[in-house]
């Protein structure tokens, strides 16, 4: 793999800018449906953000994902709607709740637990969390969920998409950029050190539990964001939004996209966010149409969309990045 | 003068297009000769069988174009699928009204993404005619165009209830519920409704879903002696309920359940008719769905729909299709979803022939069918009950 040059890399960050500023220009060549789109892309691009740091980066097969997302939609939900929390500070604050839900997460990893039963570990903590959501109903509004209260930001109300959708780029490209920087410093080649091979990385005396465990509560941070985003996107939150379906859905956007990579990550969402929307004229057929394409796009390349561009030119390497393998 | 006359002027020009649009707004997805209804559905994903709830109202809209529309116009159904999932409702929702421009919009199986969509339909104006999700908050608190044209969980709740007391001499009832809202949703209204009525509920008991054996509960009932049961439970744990039942010789009480079960299907599930003689549901049509006085509804939707197999939720949506199809009848040919949303609100005790009770909407209550038939096995035939030991 080619690494960029100092030029490149230069180009690399205009661009990385640029994406974001002709994105706000969006907004003008949309109407209410297809900017609800946009907005899910941008929600989606977090999630998986958020799943492939953890199960591409660090190497852990974890599926708290869903459950860090549904910690940060009711979060956001409840001091919104319960509190009376501006749905805007809420954000940040939903990210903790996610990075609190990271670091429960992180407690089987660091105990030494891994591979497939990492994975039944954390799959039951996110069905734990959605009969939480289901049973807490005074905080959760049960199987009713729970509303958002209507809000105005800068005297428009945050029904409008096109305000959510500045709110929500803006907070994205942020927590990319975050990313991004986080996975090019030090700390990120700690992360693929931990992957690659947790025993030689310790005996370098890199403290790999810090790394597992700084890693799951980003991660949580991130997706913990993505569920304030999507409990205003969607306005009303309920439990069935976070069942083993979403799961599956990040975790097929992480894998089209190109697991461990933030440009992946990115082309993953956004492709499986619009897909479906294309497939709605094949009533009937959308999910035999969706399922084909994702196969196609993994058997054509197996490590991602984001392969591609690499393959196109080493502006897309991303420092540190290695393949899974 | 003139500069006041040259600015106003230039504010009437200003506003001409605000103007132009709300003129524009009120005949959307209108032509000559069609009406444009946005139709949202699960047609994929886990709950995909209630798009079944659909069929009958797409199927009543053929025949009316077959019979030459209304005023000239066919109604043509776009269709847009929510996958039972509230963001891909939402998705469906925002683009049949900002991109298919759709005149209205009817359906929605699936309560939860309804709810979802209320306040985007709701802040649209467009007129909404939910035909198969029952729960009450789609429709209440009121919004304008907001219209619910079937039997909302209340409705169906208090329906049990009042079945429960037209048996002579009841006074002790006992319920047992699923401890979820679906149930809670049913036995709510029925606890509202018999406390309305005097009657406190001697025992309420809990049976969970997947739960193999209800001999616990059937023991407690036993001491109580209640004179009939309400029982908010799914299909499977119903039928294992009315065998503990039998089984410790309390199959001569009553039990009324939901609309969520089906007598033939519970009793195909217990395999003995002894366990489902005295079992009564929640039946929101005129018949049985063999019956005389449906054959004619399965008989359009076998014309248009040959290769459908009929089942409750085909013929759900049937009525509200009805009511709208008068509702446009009665405005002529100069239509607008302002006096679309207007007649709707002028509809009284419409009788659908269909649903078991009339459908009635005013500016005030847009919850239009406010009641409920019951089923029960009468000399060992399914019957469509009024009350206790009155046929429909």
């Amino acid at each position: 793999m080619k690494m960029p040059t100092a030029r490149q890399r230069r180009l690399r960050t205009i661009l990385f800018w640029a994406v974001p500023a002709i994105l706000l220009l969006v907004p003008l060549g949309t109407n209410a449906y297809t900017q609800f789109i946009v907005n899910g892309m941008l929600i989606s691009t977090l999630v998986t953000l958020g799943f492939t740091i953890v199960i591409g980066n660090l190497g852990q097969l974890a599926f708290a994902n869903t459950a860090f997302f549904g910690i940060g939609a009711y979060g956001s939900a409840i001091l919104a709607a319960k509190l009376g929390v501006p749905w805007l500070l809420t954000i940040p604050i939903a990210g903790v709740f996610g990075a609190a839900g990271g670091f429960l997460a992180s407690a089987a990893a660091l105990r030494g637990i891994r591979s497939y039963y990492l994975a039944i570990i954390t799959l039951a903590f996110g069905e734990l969390m959605r009969w939480s959501y289901l049973h807490a109903k005074p905080l959760t509004g049960g199987t009713d969920g729970l509303p958002m209260p209507r809000e105005t930001l800068f005297g428009t109300s945050l029904t409008d998409d096109t305000v959510k959708f500045y709110v929500f780029l803006v907070v994205t490209v942020l927590l990319v950029k975050a990313t991004a920087n986080l996975l090019a410093s030090r700390f990120g080649r700690a992360v693929m050190a931990v992957r690659e091979n947790e025993v030689a990385t310790a005996s370098l005396a890199i403290p790999t539990s810090r790394v597992i465990l700084v890693t799951f509560i980003w991660s949580g941070f991130v997706v913990g964001c993505a569920g304030a985003l999507f409990a205003r996107h969607i306005g009303h939150v309920f439990p069935e939004s976070f069942g083993m379906l979403h799961l599956i859905a990040s975790f097929a956007m992480v894998l089209v996209g190109g697991l461990g990579s933030v440009l992946g990550a990115v082309l993953g969402a956004v492709m499986l966010t619009a897909l479906p929307e294309y497939l709605r004229a094949f009533p009937g057929m959308e999910e035999l149409f969706f399922g084909l394409i994702v196969a196609a796009v993994l058997v054509a390349l197996p490590m991602g969309l984001a392969s591609l561009l690499r393959r196109l030119s080493p502006i897309f390497v991303e420092r540190f990045y290695r393949e899974a393998r | 003068m003139r500069k006041i006359t040259a600015l106003f002027a230039m504010l009437a020009f200003a506003a001409a297009p605000a103007f132009a649009q709300d003129a524009g707004w009120e005949t959307q997805g209108l032509t000559d000769d069609s009406i444009t209804i946005g139709v949202m559905g699960p047609f994929s994903g886990n709950a995909s069988s209630y798009s079944k709830a659909m069929v009958g109202m797409m199927a009543y809209y053929q025949k009316i174009n077959d019979e030459g529309g209304v005023h000239g116009r066919k109604l043509v159904a776009v269709q847009e699928d929510t996958a039972c999932d509230s963001a891909k409702g939402l998705a469906a929702a925002k683009k049949l009204i900002s991109q298919d421009q759709v005149f209205m919009l009817q359906g929605n199986s699936c309560s939860g993404v309804a709810v979802a969509l209320r306040p985007v339909v709701e802040e649209s104006g467009i007129p909404w005619i939910v035909a198969q999700a029952v729960s009450d908050s789609i429709s209440a608190p009121l919004a304008r165009n907001i219209f619910h044209g079937v039997p909302t969980g209340s409705a169906n709740g208090r329906a049990m209830a009042s079945f429960v007391l037209s048996k002579p001499d009841t006074k002790n009832v006992a319920i047992i519920e699923h401890s979820n809202d679906w149930a809670h949703s049913y036995s709510d209204p029925a606890k509202e409704y018999l406390k309305e009525q005097g009657i406190t509920p001697s025992l309420e008991l809990t049976m969970e879903r997947g739960q193999t054996d209800a001999t616990a509960q059937v023991l407690q009932l036993r001491e109580a002696k209640p004179d009939f049961i309400i029982a908010a439970l799914y299909e499977a744990e119903t039928a294992i309920f009315l065998k503990d039942l039998k089984k410790y010789g309390l199959g001569e009480i009553p039990v009324m359940g939901t609309a969520g079960t089906d007598l033939e299907n519970t009793l195909k599930r217990t395999g003995d008719f002894d366990t489902v003689k005295n079992y009564f549901v929640i039946h929101s049509y005129v018949d049985n769905l063999d019956g005389p006085k449906m054959e004619k509804w399965a008989d359009m939707i076998k014309k248009y729909y040959p290769d459908e197999e009929l089942s409750t939720f085909s013929f759900v949506s049937i009525g509200s299709a009805e009511a709208l199809v008068s509702a446009l009848e009665k405005i002529g040919p100069d239509l607008t979803r302002s006096k679309l949303i207007a007649a709707l609100e002028e509809v009284r005790d419409f009788d659908t022939g269909i649903l078991s009770d009339p459908i009635t909407w005013t500016p005030e209550d847009h919850q239009g069918v406010k009641g409920s038939a019951v089923a029960g096995f009468v000399d060992e035939k399914p019957t469509v009950l009024k009350a206790w030991g009155q046929p429909y």
